[in-house]
């Protein structure tokens, strides 16, 4: 971050603005020639003329005399390149491409280093997801949009939520960080998504492998993080505002932000309002099991939803220090498919083809309030970073009340309530004794408080105290072979509460008689883990190729519902049964990369193995429990490979093809289901890629087609109660262009996105809506434009 | 050239990676057992009229491909109609009322014997004392494996 900043900086300390009598203006975007993404802060200079690129890559020139002009255009880490204009009336606009420079340049030091090349030396197997490809490939939740990335895929409900997942494993095995903290929602339960809104974010980093040495617990898997957004640039006031109508469940969405800075100051804001009717499914009834489900005009009943988000930062910033105070709050009402929410399939007298926006039950609200400090200050060769954050989730889920076994029917809606404070402070200081060290320790403090209501139980009210310190180093062996090691311990204490049920059951007594019993559902527990986590890697440059091993082991704390549940699960109509016994889980993953990147073209290949000392996996038993199906949380070693494979290549300046496959096989090696796989297992599938450069047209500058036709393969490996999934593909094609709608100003982008071109009728193995038989949302028209001021 | 033998070796590693992950050592059971009431002893059937006092023999046929482990008779009320059985017929419901004392009958058995077919043999007598009107019966069947699966029936209990 610092780096950048002041890469930003140096940039743009060279700029100075001049005025001239005359009247044309020459227009040019600067884009990185491999990855076609524009360069912010690139500096354009002729004699006397002087531009910088904008975030968007655009520069202007304005007030320029008729004639002939040689520009350098230069920024850190690039080539400089110099092109000649003639100046006239109507000019073309004119693209620079710049390539980055090879070698690294050692005036600088360490600051002329490209974040790329920062990515490169680490060992830590990781993906950078930009501001560009957020925009370009947009879709109703942020995780939808990432799923893209090869490697990553999501657990979804509906149109409007999802939920990560790497390599095939989610909820509490990935970790979503956001500005530095820990993002703690429900992450444990099925049917709902991250409450976070996807527009305003500019940089997200994805490690694919176990990265609890930086992350802690539950970094098992992998982790999205949520970058903090870059500082403003010196006296600048900017905007945007995001405009989305989508044709298949009838979405609209705006979203507008600003940000200013004066000299030291600065500060962001943001509000998001997204409204959407039911979705599509090209498919007139459902068939689940024996029953049949009449759609109304392909809407999947009751999966309207709406969302407000509301954020404001306030950010102070000077040569040693700089500190931002975030503050975000996200609501969402969403309804689930009215039919079958989960596995128990319901009637209703409520009339939910009236309208298509109406959201009846049973649905869910969700406020994710969330307030953190990124604060960093350098002292001398120490950069001291801490984070502070408190967060509240608040979900309530509603649903028509029903009687239950022994439970009479509830006086109210309000099937369940969680409300989750979590407070979290982290510290940590990145250290470099000299050039060939870079050493980072920190403590990572959080502590999280839950509380429970509703007439439904599932997981005990808890609290939770955690402590994790770690350390590690990054070793300069020489300018092209780093080495990185680091070691942590965690410390964890759960409280869970006890729980009796709020009506009486029948229970059968050993002399023969029955008695009616308030049940105890949870107990009053105190249980304590502690682990180490370790990770160990090498990086190596070998011209244009990248070469990266890490070795490392994660851990994972059991949670409260794997730990105490004890009750009836009315969605998925079984009963869940925690244990007490679980060992935190315990991981050990191996990560290859190789990464070969010339100007024409890239390939790269990320395979990994991993074994899980003891998963812990929620087990359908044989039994039953009040005639439910017991399913019992049991640990067992799992063995897991794959990976992805990933190729794009430039045919001409305007022709470019990307190709990417992603793969994991996952084995239960013993326990009750050996030889099976995991749950919610991807199958092999690839995405292929076309973009095109148009010409202009009219008042579309620089339009691009693209065009990606993904190929899943049929997924046979399943686990109770999963079904055989085929294979599909589906073809999406998309148009980004710009327009210069208002004189003088930064261009507006337009996106016209047509995904499911051909309505194909399709189950993804890994969305909830699977079990009950729901296909993929049908053909979906959306518009997109961002009108920068 | 070293274009195509880099292309070469990383097609070859990704193929290596693909193949060798399709031997399954265990012979793993993916079917579902089945539950059936489509047979002339099959009972209850869809909309059957039960009488309080009465003793009635609820009876299915289960079958799995490798053995059969528990099963499950659950009778609630549907007073409220939040729930319709999947035999395709549609029974008349009497008006939607408050359940004062219901019949809730939930009882689960085991099988024992690793069979592959069976038939459900329950005997119930409907109390004189529980509500009369509309409701559901279902029965569950489990396999060894954990694969259930479930049929569902709409009765009526009448005085």
């Amino acid at each position: 971050m610092l780096q950048k900043t002041l890469s930003i900086l140096l940039c743009f300390s060279l700029y100075t603005l001049t005025f001239a009598q005359n009247t044309f203006q020459i227009k040019g975007f600067v884009a990185d020639a491999n990855s076609l993404q524009p360069i912010e802060g690139a500096n354009i200079i002729s004699n006397n003329l002087y531009a910088i690129t904008s975030s968007e890559g655009v520069f202007t020139i304005k007030n320029i005399a008729k004639k002939t002009y040689t520009f350098t255009v230069s920024c850190i880490g690039y080539k400089s390149k110099t092109f000649t204009v003639n100046a006239t009336p109507k000019m073309e606009a004119i693209t620079v491409y710049l390539t980055e420079s090879a070698t690294e340049l050692n005036e600088i030091e360490v600051q002329g280093k490209t974040k790329k090349r920062e990515l490169q030396e680490s060992p830590t197997v990781s993906y950078v997801v930009s501001e560009e490809f957020l925009n370009k490939n947009r879709e109703n939740s942020l995780m939808q949009t990432l799923s893209k990335i090869p490697g990553v895929s999501t657990i979804s409900i509906g149109s409007g939520q999802s939920k990560p997942v790497i390599r095939g494993l989610g909820f509490n095995r990935v970790v979503v960080v956001q500005n530095g903290i820990k993002h703690e929602a429900q992450q444990w339960g099925s049917d709902h998504g991250l409450e976070i809104d996807q527009y305003g974010i500019e940089n997200i980093q994805i490690i694919k492998g176990a990265a609890s040495l930086l992350y802690g617990s539950d970094a098992i898997a992998g982790v999205v993080d949520i970058q903090p957004t870059k500082t403003p640039l010196k006296n600048s006031f900017n905007g945007e505002v995001n405009l989305l109508g989508e044709s298949n469940n009838d979405l609209l969405g705006i979203s507008a932000g600003i940000q200013s800075r004066k000299d030291s100051w600065f500060y962001r804001g943001r509000l998001t309002y997204r409204d959407y009717g039911d979705y599509k499914v090209p498919t007139d009834k459902i068939n689940y099991e024996n029953y049949i489900f009449e759609l109304d005009d392909n809407n999947l009943r009751n999966t309207a939803g709406k969302e407000a988000n509301a954020s404001f930062s306030i950010g102070y910033i000077s040569d040693n220090i700089k500190s931002e105070t975030f503050l975000s709050n996200v609501n969402a009402k969403n309804g689930f498919f009215a039919n079958a929410h989960g596995l128990e399939v319901r009637s209703s007298t409520i009339d939910y083809d009236s309208s298509n926006r109406d959201i009846d039950y049973p649905y869910h609200t969700v406020n994710h309030f969330k307030v953190t400090n990124n604060t960093s200050i350098i002292l001398n060769n120490h950069t001291l970073h801490l984070d502070l954050g408190f967060q509240n989730n608040h979900r309530e889920e509603h649903s028509e009340p029903s009687a239950h076994g022994y439970m009479p029917k509830p006086t109210n809606t309000k099937e369940r309530e969680f409300d989750k404070n979590t407070y979290a402070l982290n510290i940590r200081d990145a250290f470099s004794p000299n050039n060939q060290h870079d050493i980072v320790a920190g403590i990572n403090v959080e502590f999280q408080n839950n509380n429970i209501g509703g007439w439904g139980f599932l997981i005990p009210k808890y609290n939770r105290f955690t402590i994790g310190a770690f350390a590690y180093d990054q070793f300069e062996i020489n300018s092209n072979l780093h080495f990185l090691a680091g070691i942590r311990y965690d410390y964890g204490v759960l409280n869970t509460k006890s729980y009796f049920d709020w009506y009486q059951s029948k229970v059968d007594n050993s002399d023969g008689s029955t008695s009616n019993v308030y049940l105890q559902r949870a107990q009053n527990k105190t249980l304590d883990f502690g682990n180490i986590s370790a990770s160990m890697g090498l990086s190596y440059l070998q011209n244009n190729t990248t070469y990266k091993i890490n070795v490392g082991k994660s851990f994972r704390m059991p949670l409260s519902n794997e730990l105490a549940s004890d009750g009836v699960n009315y969605h998925m109509y079984r009963f869940e049964k925690g244990n007490l016994n679980l060992d935190p889980e315990e991981s050990y993953q191996l990560d290859i990369d190789i990464d070969h990147t010339t100007e024409l073209f890239s390939i790269g290949v990320s395979p990994f193995v991993n074994f899980f000392e003891n998963y812990i996996y929620l087990n359908p038993t044989s039994n039953y429990y009040e005639t439910l199906q017991i399913y019992e949380y049991t640990q067992s070693k799992v063995f897991r490979m794959g990976g992805e494979f990933r190729a794009s290549s430039t045919i001409t300046k305007n022709l470019q093809l990307n190709l990417s496959a992603e793969y994991v096989y996952s084995n239960q090696t013993n326990g009750a289901k050996e030889g099976f796989t995991l749950p919610f297992s991807p199958p092999l599938s690839g995405l292929f890629t076309i973009n095109y450069q148009l010409k202009d047209f009219y008042f579309l500058n620089k339009p691009q087609l693209s065009a990606s036709y993904k190929i899943a393969a049929s997924q046979s490996e399943i686990v109770p109660p999963e079904e055989k999934t085929d294979g599909y593909q589906v073809l999406n094609m998309s148009l980004v262009t710009e327009m210069d709608l208002i004189k003088n100003n930064a261009p507006v982008a337009m996106r016209i996105k047509l995904n499911n071109v051909f309505n194909t009728k399709y189950f993804d193995h890994t969305s909830f809506y699977r079990l009950i038989d729901v296909p993929e949302a049908g053909r979906n028209l959306s518009i997109s434009l961002t009108i920068p001021f | 050239m070293k274009f195509t033998l880099k292309y070469f070796y990383f097609i070859t590693l990704s193929l290596l990676m693909l193949s060798c992950s399709d031997d399954d050592s265990v012979d793993k059971d993916d079917q579902k057992p089945t539950i059936s009431i489509n047979y002339s002893d099959g009972f209850p059937q869809a909309c059957e009229q039960l009488v309080k006092g009465q003793t009635y023999t609820f009876k299915a046929k289960v079958t799995d491909n490798k053995a059969l482990a528990s099963y499950s008779l659950d009778i609630h009320n549907n007073f409220d109609q939040h729930t319709h059985d999947d035999q395709g017929e549609v029974c008349d419901l009497d008006p939607i009322k408050e359940a004062i004392n219901p019949l809730i009958f939930m009882e689960n058995y085991s099988i024992e014997g690793e069979l592959t077919t069976y038939e459900i043999n329950i005997s119930i007598t409907i109390p004189n004392d529980i509500d009369t009107g509309d409701y559901h019966c279902s029965y569950s069947v489990t396999d060894t494996t954990g694969w259930q699966s479930n049929t569902s029936i709409d009765i009526k209990i009448i005085e």
